[in-house]
């Protein structure tokens, strides 16, 4: 029986929809103010001479706006260098992570087996570390295998930051794809990857796009183990060079804001990018059932 | 097909590995002509200074041994990193040839067995003479020398000449405990326009500023005492004696004349942006001002070479800090290193880096001798900078340190806020501290 | 044959994990249980490890400033989360909403979390400073007392959770419009066949799928909070008078600016045990 009895009439009313997107659109909008505030001076600041950013009252407006930072902070070779540093190590961590994590989140959310719940406590539990306190023991660990200031080493050791999250993540993505999918394809003399690799993983795009901003988030942003475990001038990260502009007596307003502002994009075109993806994974699930 | 496409498909491979192995001799020759030495340092922010010295002394360095084929990688680090780096690198036993240390940090590196006790070198240097009296103590422990002091800064007021000019207050009165409160009464009427009297540093190194006070009554931060459990005769908290208790008291005159203690720290940027009319504030507060207005800065800016005394009898001081230079035990080629040390502590080599920077000198020769005119005529106030620094005091460089620090901050909060008074915060702090030490 | 093969799967699928997280994350944390026995510093690191027994979780649980940094991480974790939680629900369901440009909204959102933390921790040293900053300097354009955002004692931590919030949110409204791209949305039709309001089937049908990604996202957030210590350590150095001194900003100094290792190494057990216990509960509770 097709329940047609309109129960309540007045939430159709149009008055009412409006005065809805009103405030979705109002929420949105203060949300956004508190976001890109405490960054709007950061921006502004970095298209002025070096000279005119520290003022106080603080100035919003370059008087002269000059590209110079941005020009001196992508042609400085050391910059540029660790720049391709990030690169090279955040997309090597991101890649190997989502395939770790991937096969890990698939046995957590399809099979039953003895040590199951055991194992998922010791993965979560050692993801409560706190990072700082690991730093001696893997410096050490590097340093005899020889790994110092390599980006192999940092994109293993980030996958300590992200591989427990994303575990979780595609687990919990995974086990709300319906079983019966897979298990005709099984039936049918697929092997378990090959259901993963073609019906389970294309089914969770949307977490897969996920969990590839955080791990790149996390790779890219990492501060304190680049800075003790790669700070050979060559093979820096941008986050630690970006450092540089801060010492203890005087900042290099200009470079320093450039280089954040160039630091928040590649994260950024990652989201804008994966949107698709995460879209995609809507109408993928309507036609599910 | 497949099978003999993968024969020689290997067969090509093992050729090649072949040849290039054999020919690897001809592609990267190893030179037979020079030997390769590579130098590793860590040392701390800012940069720039350190552009200036490797660059110059690795030039001599290598004009020195034309037979060597040195190479020197250095890493400047933030204050904390360097700590850290330097940490971590002697526990990894990791090959670092030189580094710079804070001057607090020697004696904890030196008792951790991280540093080359460079003594039989340093009095085959014959340089000593030519170091101020204290700082060259700063680079010795339990008798040993670890490290050379290479350049130093001291603290100094600070203060904007109109302004004081305008409340009518005569700067030489900032001199004393009385008149510096009296001043800062007089300077009152500037809050109105947003700018405060006096600065008050209310920051993590607010003990720094503290000390001079202490010093300056005869007291010390520590004094050696026998009967230790483990130790014998070790150091003893005194900045709790009736002269520190004196001197935390002059900061509660301070706050009770309403200066207000300041949390952060902006190194002198904040006096440069005229937020304060008088700041005690380091050398280094010449930095924030562009270096082409340094020749002029004398008719705005005014300093004198003191904190204010009790009374005019007593004979002001100040502290110094700066850098140390020294040698890892890690390090695999210690007499290059030792090398590099003494040419960028030569006059000549470090003194346009002085001038550039405007550090102040730890040797006789730059602070009075011949290079002394160049930096007297480029950094403002020099001379009376430098006359600080025989009587300047330094920190005690023993590892409890910045645990006895951290609860002599606590105690200036304590005052600060007004939770305790002077007498029952330091003896607090002072029983903390000793314990600490292993009392 | 195949059975055993078949027994074995589930463990190869996580070999590649777990192989990693042994090297990189159990050898570190058995590193660490063992020091925090011993008696290791600065200078006793190259020399003897001395052993110690109990006395640095002693000495730990008998230092006044640890009991204070404990209460101050409560303040400053039960803030951070309660807010992150619920502005970050707020701007991932809100994005959800068939708003127009969701897409860029949601990347525009990210940003604060895409700054490294030293970074933002340093802008907002600069934006809370009592003199130079521009909160005070607007207060004081409209006529209101300057505050003491990061001077005074009792307000200093909450500024140090506004900060964490700006700096944290973003991951929750990630996590969370994960959840809520993982629910088909042909749930909803059928619900709004039957007469259900947007808010109603939010409740009964959104929540209840969401749950798995919530209760995980709490555990996560509240962890993180609990192991931060980069904010404080630029934005104040936990002061004025320990008040903002966390048990994690307290663990980093007690191991990296006094030197001594094991008890720090002792502090990271205690907020490791900390990390599970909460997580225990929140799993207890959230699992009916």
């Amino acid at each position: 029986m097709n329940g047609t009895m309109q129960k309540e009439p007045f939430r159709n009313n149009r008055v009412w929809f409006f005065a809805e997107r009103t405030l979705v659109y109002a929420l949105i909008a203060i949300l956004l103010f508190v976001t890109l505030a405490p960054l709007i001076w950061v921006f502004s600041t970095s298209f002025k001479r070096n000279e005119e950013s520290i003022s106080f009252p603080p100035k919003f407006l370059p008087e002269n706006i000059t590209f110079d930072n941005y020009k001196f902070v992508l042609t400085d070779p050391g910059l540029v260098r660790s720049l391709i540093n990030s690169f090279i190590v955040s997309i090597g961590s991101t890649t190997l992570s989502v395939v770790v994590s991937a096969l890990g989140g698939y046995a957590f959310a399809r099979f039953e087996f003895k040590a199951k719940n055991l194992i998922m406590s010791v993965i979560l539990g050692l993801f409560m570390i706190p990072v700082v306190i690991n730093i001696i023991p893997l410096y050490t660990m590097l340093s005899a295998a020889g790994m110092l200031n390599s980006s192999l080493a940092l994109i293993l050791t980030f996958q300590i930051l992200i591989i427990p999250l994303n575990i979780l993540l595609l687990k919990n993505y995974f086990e709300t794809i319906p079983k019966d999918l897979e298990e005709s394809a099984l039936i049918d003399g697929c092997s378990r990857f090959g259901v993963l690799r073609r019906i389970t993983i294309p089914l969770s795009m949307p977490g897969f796009a996920i969990a590839a901003v955080l791990a790149f988030r996390f790779s890219w942003n990492e501060f304190i183990l680049p800075i003790v475990l790669a700070n050979r001038p060559d093979s820096m990260v941008f986050q630690v060079a970006l450092y540089q502009f801060i010492s203890l007596y005087r900042i290099e307003w200009g470079y320093l804001t450039a280089g954040i502002t160039l630091a928040i994009i590649p994260v950024l075109v990652l989201m804008l990018v994966f949107q698709k993806q995460m879209i995609r994974g809507l109408t993928l699930g309507a036609i599910r059932e | 097909m497949n099978m003999n496409k993968k024969v020689s498909f290997t067969a090509l491979f093992l050729i090649v590995s072949l040849i290039f192995t054999m020919t690897s001799g001809f592609v990267f020759p190893v030179s037979a002509q020079k030997k390769q030495v590579s130098l590793t340092a860590i040392v701390a922010e800012p940069k720039e200074r350190w552009d200036l010295l490797f660059n110059t002394a690795l030039q001599k360095l290598k004009q020195k041994h034309p037979e060597l084929d040195i190479k020197l990688d250095y890493r400047v680090l933030p204050y904390d990193a360097t700590r850290t780096q330097i940490l971590t690198a002697m526990a990894g036993k990791t090959p670092i040839d030189l580094i710079s240390a804070d001057q607090i940090w020697l004696g904890e590196f030196a008792q951790g067995g991280f540093l080359t006790d460079l003594s039989d070198r340093a009095k085959t240097w014959g340089r000593q003479s030519d170091w101020y009296q204290t700082n060259w103590d700063g680079g010795k422990y339990n008798g040993k020398v670890y490290g050379i002091w290479a350049w130093t800064d001291i603290r100094s007021m600070w203060y904007w000449k109109d302004l004081l000019n305008k409340a009518g207050v005569n700067p030489e009165s900032l001199q004393t405990w009385d008149g510096y409160l009296a001043g800062s009464k007089a300077l009152n009427a500037l809050k109105a326009q947003g700018i405060q009297p006096m600065h008050l540093v209310g920051a993590s190194h607010s003990p720094d500023m503290w000390y001079p006070y202490l010093w300056m009554l005869g007291g010390e931060i520590l004094k050696q005492k026998s009967g230790h459990p483990t130790k014998g005769t070790y150091w003893y908290p005194s900045f709790n004696s009736t002269r520190g208790v004196k001197a935390l008291g002059f900061l509660k005159q301070q706050v009770d004349a309403g200066i207000k203690p300041q949390v952060s720290h902006f190194w002198g940027q904040e006096f440069a942006d005229r937020k304060f009319a008088v700041m005690l504030e380091g050398s280094w507060l010449l930095g924030t001002f562009p270096r082409d207005q340094w020749p002029t800065i004398n008719h705005k800016v005014g300093m004198l070479p003191a904190f204010p005394v009790p009374n005019k009898n007593t004979k002001s001081t100040t502290m110094m800090g700066g850098w140390i230079l020294s040698i890892p035990q890690t390090s695999q080629n210690k007499d290059l290193a030792w090398e590099l040390l003494t040419t960028m502590v030569d006059p000549s080599v470090l003194t346009p880096m002085l001038q550039k920077e405007g550090y102040l000198p730890t040797q006789k020769p730059i602070g009075e001798g011949p290079y002394a005119v160049k930096l007297n005529a480029t950094i403002p106030y020099y001379k009376e900078m430098i006359s600080m620094i025989p009587t300047a005091h330094s920190r005690p460089n023993i590892p409890e340190y910045p645990q006895i620090a951290d609860s002599i901050k606590q105690a200036i909060d304590e005052v600060y806020y007004g939770m305790k008074d002077p007498k029952q915060a330091l003896n607090d702090a002072a029983a903390k501290s000793a314990k600490a030490l292993g009392w | 044959m195949s059975n055993i093969f078949a027994k074995a799967e589930p463990y190869l699928f996580l070999t590649p994990a777990f192989a990693i997280l042994l090297i990189f994350l159990i050898f570190p944390l058995f590193w660490n249980i063992y020091i925090s026995f011993h008696d290791v510093s600065f200078i006793t690191i190259l020399k003897n490890w001395e052993y110690s027994g109990w006395t640095n979780f002693v000495d730990l649980l008998n230092d006044p400033n640890f009991y204070t940094s404990l209460r101050t991480t409560v303040l400053f974790v039960a803030g951070s989360v309660a807010l992150q939680f619920t502005i970050g629900m707020l701007m991932a369901v809100l994005l959800s909403q068939k708003v127009r440009a969701a897409g860029v909204l949601r990347a525009i959102f990210i940003i604060p979390w895409t700054i490294s933390a030293v970074i933002a921790a340093f802008s907002f040293k600069f934006i809370f400073d009592y003199n130079f900053g521009i909160l005070n300097y607007i207060f004081q354009q409209i006529g209101l007392q300057p505050v003491g955002w990061l001077s005074d004692p009792n307000i200093v931590i909450w500024s140090l959770v506004i900060a964490n919030v700006w700096y944290g949110t973003p991951f929750t409204m990630l996590f969370i419009t994960a959840g809520l791209l993982s629910i088909n949305p042909s749930i909803y039709e059928a619900a709004v066949i039957d007469g259900a309001t947007k808010f109603r089937s939010f409740l009964r049908i959104t929540l209840p799928l969401l749950k798995p990604f919530i209760v995980i996202n709490l555990i996560l957030i509240t962890m993180w909070s609990v192991n931060f210590f980069d904010l404080q350590l630029v934005m104040t150095g936990g002061g004025p008078l320990f008040a903002s001194t966390t048990a994690s900003l307290y663990m980093y100094r007690q191991a990296f600016e006094f030197g001594l290792l094991s008890k720090g190494a002792a502090a990271g057990l205690i907020l490791i045990i900390i990390n599970i216990s909460v997580a225990f509960v929140y799993l207890k509770l959230l699992k009916r």
